[in-house]
């Protein structure tokens, strides 16, 4: 049974449709990376998810039952890290642990405890004692991450926790959330990130302007481009365009074409050699030919015709 | 109800890991409650001012001792020679006074004026000097009456006369309104009252402010935790913070300023308690109101000085127009201030202090549900 079902979900902001129909859904011991550019509805649909905003359609199943059936319930299985920094800093990252362990409902003495455990699984027991905001970008971001899993959630949510820290900070992190995945707990991990997305999630969700436009494993969605071969053409593109070549579409997908470059792929299962044989004998002067493993920007690229990062 | 508490012992821990909570709490009030005690000080208290008078006395004979203990009588708060400075006048007593009396002389006495002295000091002196003068010369006639004969009088018979009942008293009290507390009496809960609201509606409105741009409310929610938990937490958190200050400037108050709490401090304590519980939900309120911390701030410290102002903490409303009575009955701090003063200045038990209390509770549920009702994460 899926930790997190998200069905239809819906939320308009005036004239904007801010998250338009996403659905999906997270298991335990799954990390479902929802992979977008900034302003694509990722944390609207964490906030709806966790109850900070009711939604205008759809609905939230945590753990089989509605979350506004009864949202305490569905809040007590869940843990929630926001993208921001939202830790006490003038308190020691002790007490922030435990503060935040009491207000998920654990007993004084309990919540003590788990701090401790905590501290020592993020390698913040020596600074234990400081006040947070001495800490450096890196702690801080371990910090706002352990506050979510004192009461040992089995969903977590997970809002662009790497943001703004360094490389080893992050990779840190990042293993950290897999042994999380590996003791059993359904992730939700939203990002911007095409590596993090790439390594972490067993399934990706890409969301752009409010839609999830595809979902599945890395593997599945590099499927959609033609298997696991992309061809990148150097050359003037200006004034040409692949309708002209005749049969050209049945045999290749065109993934992206600038004045400059021709991204394609081949359509069902072909032999390289022969794929790069009939390119570079397209009527157009060739500089270069790059033949790679397609990445998610190019399954972005191909869902939205821009790059994640444009 | 324990995240409530837990909440409110973090948020109080909070304050008071800012070094300027300790100013604005303790340093800045006291500071305050210093100087506008030392202003309007006024010896005695409210309900007989006893100005200082220094008296010389010259006559070496009865009548001029006699005279003395009158003035005594009188409650002059007699000053001592060498220390003639704070005395806001001088009554001269001459030498020649008695032996005059004996012979049936007019005698003058003298009343000097100091230039730098208070109106209201000086009427009063002259009022209780006629009052001694009155009660000596019926003595005397008594005296004489009895004796035939002025020049027979002596000092014993005179005595025999004073040590009688008095076939006749008259007992004063101030009428139709209530006397002005003053010095201590007046700046401590004062002070008190106007401290209290600009504390707990900037530390609570910044607090909210400060927690919705960082997030930390937002993530507040995301637990499972009410609403009405959260908001009630945050009001006993400003609360606890109130009453640290409550329970100092009452210490402060009765051990550095001697000042009588009266009979009633349970009614204190439960006034400002009350008051605390409306300043704490208005900082809240505001802080729900307002996003910008530094907005936050100003209109608060504009708000808690006006109010304070309006309410009767920086002048006895006694001395305004009655226009300011009016307006301080619409405000939190005109009616703490009036519970206040009734049951330090003018003694009041808990019956006389009931309806600014209700009043008060009023403000408290109002500011209660208004910060509920708009309260944004």
């Amino acid at each position: 049974m899926s930790l997190l079902k998200v069905q239809g979900l819906t939320k308009t902001f005036g004239a904007i449709r801010a998250v338009d129909s996403v659905s999906f859904e997270v298991k335990p011991g799954e990390i479902y990376g929802l992979l977008g550019p900034n302003g694509a509805g990722k944390t609207t649909t964490i906030a709806m998810i966790s109850g900070l905003l009711r939604p205008d359609g759809g609905e939230v199943f945590v753990a089989g039952a509605s979350f506004w059936a009864d949202p305490q319930k569905a809040k007590r299985i869940m843990g929630v890290v926001p993208q921001e920094l939202a830790i006490y800093e003038e308190l020691s990252g002790r007490e922030n642990l435990e503060f935040w362990g009491r207000m998920a409902g654990l007993a004084a003495r309990d919540a003590k405890t788990r701090a401790a455990e905590l501290l020592e699984a993020l390698v913040l027991t020596e600074r234990a004692q400081d006040a947070v905001k001495t800490y450096s970008g890196g702690m801080k971001r371990r910090v706002n991450l352990g506050c979510a899993l004192l009461h040992k959630p089995k969903l977590l949510l997970l809002d662009e926790p790497t943001v703004g820290i360094d490389p080893q900070a992050r990779l840190n992190i990042l293993e950290f959330i897999r042994q999380l995945r590996a003791s059993g707990t359904a992730v939700l991990y939203t990002t911007h990130y095409l590596e993090e997305a790439e390594t972490l999630c067993q399934r990706i969700g890409i969301i752009d302007h409010g839609r999830l436009l595809a979902e599945g494993t890395l593997g599945e969605l590099q499927e959609r481009l033609g298997g696991d071969r992309l061809f990148v053409i150097e050359a003037d593109f200006k004034n040409v365009s692949p309708d002209a070549w005749a049969g050209f579409r049945e045999r290749f997908r065109v993934i992206q074409k600038t004045d400059q470059h021709l991204a394609v792929a081949a359509i069902g299962a072909r032999d390289p050699s022969e794929c790069l044989k009939e390119l570079l004998g397209l009527p157009v002067r060739v500089e270069n030919v790059t033949l790679k493993r397609p990445s998610l920007n190019d399954v972005f690229l191909q869902l939205t015709g821009r790059k994640l990062r444009e | 109800m324990r995240r409530v508490f837990d909440l409110g012992h973090a948020d109080f821990r909070l304050f008071l890991k800012h070094k300027s909570a300790y100013v604005w709490l303790f340093v800045v009030p006291l500071v305050f409650v210093y100087f506008m005690g030392f202003a309007a000080r006024g010896p005695g208290d409210p309900f007989n001012r006893t100005p200082p008078v220094l008296i010389e006395n010259a006559d070496t004979n009865f009548l001029g001792r006699v005279l003395w203990e009158e003035l005594n009588a009188q409650q002059m708060r007699r000053w001592s020679l060498t220390n003639r400075e704070p005395a806001a006048r001088v009554i001269r007593i001459p030498a020649e006074f008695t032996a005059n009396a004996l012979q049936l002389k007019p005698t003058k006495l003298r009343l000097l004026q100091r230039n730098d002295s208070g109106e209201a000091d000086n009427w009063l002196i002259e009022a209780r000097l006629l009052r001694a003068l009155i009660a000596l010369n019926g003595h005397l006639l008594e005296a004489a009456t009895a004796s035939n004969a002025p020049a027979g009088m002596t000092e014993s018979g005179l005595r025999e006369i004073l040590a009688k009942p008095e076939p006749v008293s008259l007992r004063t009290r101030f009428a139709g309104r209530q006397p002005v507390p003053s010095g201590f009496n007046f700046s401590l809960p004062g002070n008190l009252v106007m401290y209290l609201m600009m504390n707990l509606l900037i530390f609570g409105g910044t607090t909210m402010a400060a927690e919705r741009r960082n997030g930390v409310i937002k993530r507040l929610m995301t637990c499972p935790i009410t609403r009405l938990e959260l908001i009630t937490g945050k009001i006993y958190g400003l609360m606890l913070l109130g009453t640290i200050q409550i329970l100092f400037f009452l210490a402060v108050g009765k051990m550095l300023f001697h000042v009588n709490l009266g009979a009633n401090l349970p009614a204190v304590t439960l006034t400002l308690l009350l008051f605390a519980w409306v300043a704490g939900s208005l900082g809240v309120l505001v802080g729900s109101l307002i996003a910008a911390e530094d907005r936050v701030a100003g209109i608060c410290v504009m708000a808690s000085l006006l109010m304070a102002a309006l309410g009767g903490c920086w002048w006895p409303l006694e001395i305004g127009p009655p226009l300011l009575k009016t307006i301080s009955l619409c405000l939190p701090t005109g009616w703490a201030l009036q519970a206040l003063h009734q049951v330090i200045s003018f003694g009041s038990n808990w019956a006389q202090v009931t309806g600014p209390l209700a009043v008060l509770l009023g403000f408290g549920v109002v500011a209660n549900i208004l910060a509920a009702r708009f309260f944004r994460n």
